[in-house]
């Protein structure tokens, strides 16, 4: 029965997109190790600008956010969409390009950022002809996808494909609006927004890069793979209806709260901020489910470790997406704005969250792809740890230096002149930066173990000949 | 003028188009999400709703408990 499902599927596309998501979180987490080590010990930086912090960063931020969590949406998103419409992909074509152009995408990224060829965005910095390719290889993904629920043989479009077509509309919207640009060059080229409105529309992408794409798309990920993982039915879904509407209607707001303090009209603050605090409701309504989704066998976690990164990841999902609102709020963001506490918050939700959903939904996703247990279940069980482990030192390590940082430099004395220098607070962070740093250490040291037993499950199944077996049995009428 | 009216106080004269709209778009998408959570919470729709969420697992169902593909 095996066989018909993988003959009947387009597996080989979604083989692709899993071994490289891996590939890519062991050289994106390597890189942020790295400038998170220039940091600490910046005669790291060798003075020499191609692997200077600022020419590094957003290959690392490129690196996991793009290639690794693109190409874990883009494995999922096919795999989940055959299984739950009962269909083939709409074109094994349009896949393959898609493949091969978001690569050529990731591949640009690491030629073109380390010279400092950037349109200095932040999470869009990548030059106006990469854009293009960006927006057609993604445009191939969503139409290769809507086509796919198109021609599906079940009557119900599941709430896993809504969370993701939400994704793939909204950031067609995003990145076409943010990335308006006007070219003097081949490789440079400047914004049309200037201004207040630049700022604007750099943080309404930014943020909402965060809400549609590592969320909603990772929540689409959690809607299929935590029941099927737990082989239990999501808790409630009635509650995933309103989760995936609230999400879609709130979210656009938030943006404005990366802007307080700043030039824009108060107000807009004010509202990104008041909207913050309102999707504390869905999110956490989309947690419980995925969470309650157990409800009665709970005792699966201590001998299931994929689930465990699953329903770990929904922690940290609850545990970010009430600091997110609570850091939007102006009184706190007059504290933690501009600090290291916004770094520990993003990596609790990218390490936690995004990184965590993901690598269960890899380890859930490697027994299916190749028909073969994992290599080692040890090796797993060392994964979670590390990950969690790691995670953990990195985000408390970010919140105490932030919060240090933020007292510091507000921090008056009787003559109402600043009681430290810029140059004393940066000192100060010095132990963080280190603690930061072994955390993230950690962290690299579980991505390498799992891309380890990912290759030697795959040798596994070259040996025993599992997938071959699996091709070969006649497909099912 | 209490301080609660001045609060909301508007100068609709100079509202341009692009306020009309982001001001109705608004009302619109508060007003939808009630009805989404009308129907969504109405004891009639529960059901038919909540049925959806066996979808994931008609395929094993189909094959005979096969462990969705896997080992």
């Amino acid at each position: 029965m095996q066989a018909s499902l993988e003959q009947k599927y387009n597996f080989e596309i979604v083989r692709w997109f899993t071994v490289m998501a891996v590939v890519y979180l062991v050289v994106g987490a390597a890189v942020g190790v790295y400038i998170a080590s220039e940091l600490a010990w910046p005669f790291l930086n060798f003075d020499s600008p191609y692997i200077s912090f600022g020419r590094l960063r957003p290959v690392h931020t490129n690196a996991v956010i793009f290639a690794f969590g693109g190409c874990t949406l883009m494995a999922t998103a096919f795999y989940t969409v055959q299984r739950t419409c009962g269909v083939r992909l709409w074109s094994d074509k349009w896949a393959r390009f898609t493949f091969w152009g978001w690569n050529a995408v990731i591949v640009l990224a690491v030629l073109t950022l380390p010279f400092g060829l950037t349109q200095s965005k932040e999470y869009a910095e990548l030059e106006w002809p990469i854009d293009i390719l960006i927006a057609v290889v993604w445009l191939s993904f969503t139409i290769n996808f809507i086509m796919t629920i198109a021609i599906r043989k079940t009557s119900h479009i599941y709430v896993s494909n809504w969370f993701f077509l939400g994704m793939m509309v909204m950031i067609v919207y995003l990145h076409v609006v943010n990335s308006l640009a006007i070219p003097v060059g081949l490789f440079k080229s400047y914004s049309i927004f200037s201004g207040v409105q630049d700022a604007m529309i750099q943080w309404w992408w930014g943020h909402n890069a965060v809400g549609f794409y590592l969320t909603a798309g990772f929540l689409g990920i959690m809607y299929y793979f935590v029941p099927k993982q737990a082989g239990r039915p999501i808790y409630s879904y009635r509650l995933s209806v309103i989760h995936f509407w609230a999400l879609m209607f709130g979210y656009v707001w938030l943006g404005a709260h990366h802007l307080q303090y700043t030039a824009l009209p108060d107000w807009t603050g004010s509202l990104g901020a008041a909207v913050s605090i309102a999707m504390i409701i869905p999110s956490w309504g989309g947690a419980v489910n995925g969470m309650m989704t157990l409800s009665g066998a709970w005792d699966r976690l201590r001998t299931d470790y994929v689930l465990r990164f699953l329903i770990i990841a929904l922690a940290f999902y609850a545990m970010s997406t009430f600091e997110g609102p609570v850091m939007a709020l102006k009184t706190v963001n007059a504290l933690s704005h501009y600090t290291d506490w916004t770094i520990g918050h993003v990596h609790s939700g990218a390490l936690g969250w995004v990184a965590g959903i993901s690598i269960g939904a890899i380890y859930h996703l490697m027994t299916r792809l190749y028909h073969t247990e994992m290599f080692s279940v040890r090796l797993i069980n060392f994964h979670f740890w590390t990950a969690t482990i790691g995670t953990v030192i990195y985000i408390v390590a970010m919140w105490v230096s932030g919060i240090m940082q933020g007292l510091m430099w507000r921090a008056y004395d009787e003559y109402g002149t600043l009681a430290y220098t810029f140059v004393e607070s940066v000192d100060a962070m010095h132990p963080y930066y280190a603690m930061r740093a072994i955390g993230g250490m950690i962290f690299l040291l579980g991505a390498v173990v799992m891309l380890f037993n990912v290759l030697m499950t795959i040798r596994k199944s070259v040996v025993s000949g599992s997938l071959d077996k699996a091709r070969a049995v006649p497909v099912a009428a | 003028m209490n301080s609660l009216v001045s609060y909301f106080e508007t100068d609709w004269q100079a509202m341009t188009l692009n306020d009309w709209v982001g001001t109705i778009l608004t009302v619109v998408i508060f007003l939808l999400m009630l009805v989404a959570y009308f129907q969504v919470f109405r004891p009639k729709n529960r059901e038919r709703l909540e049925s959806k969420k066996h979808i994931l697992f008609d395929e094993d169902r189909e094959n005979n408990g096969d462990n969705d593909g896997g080992p």
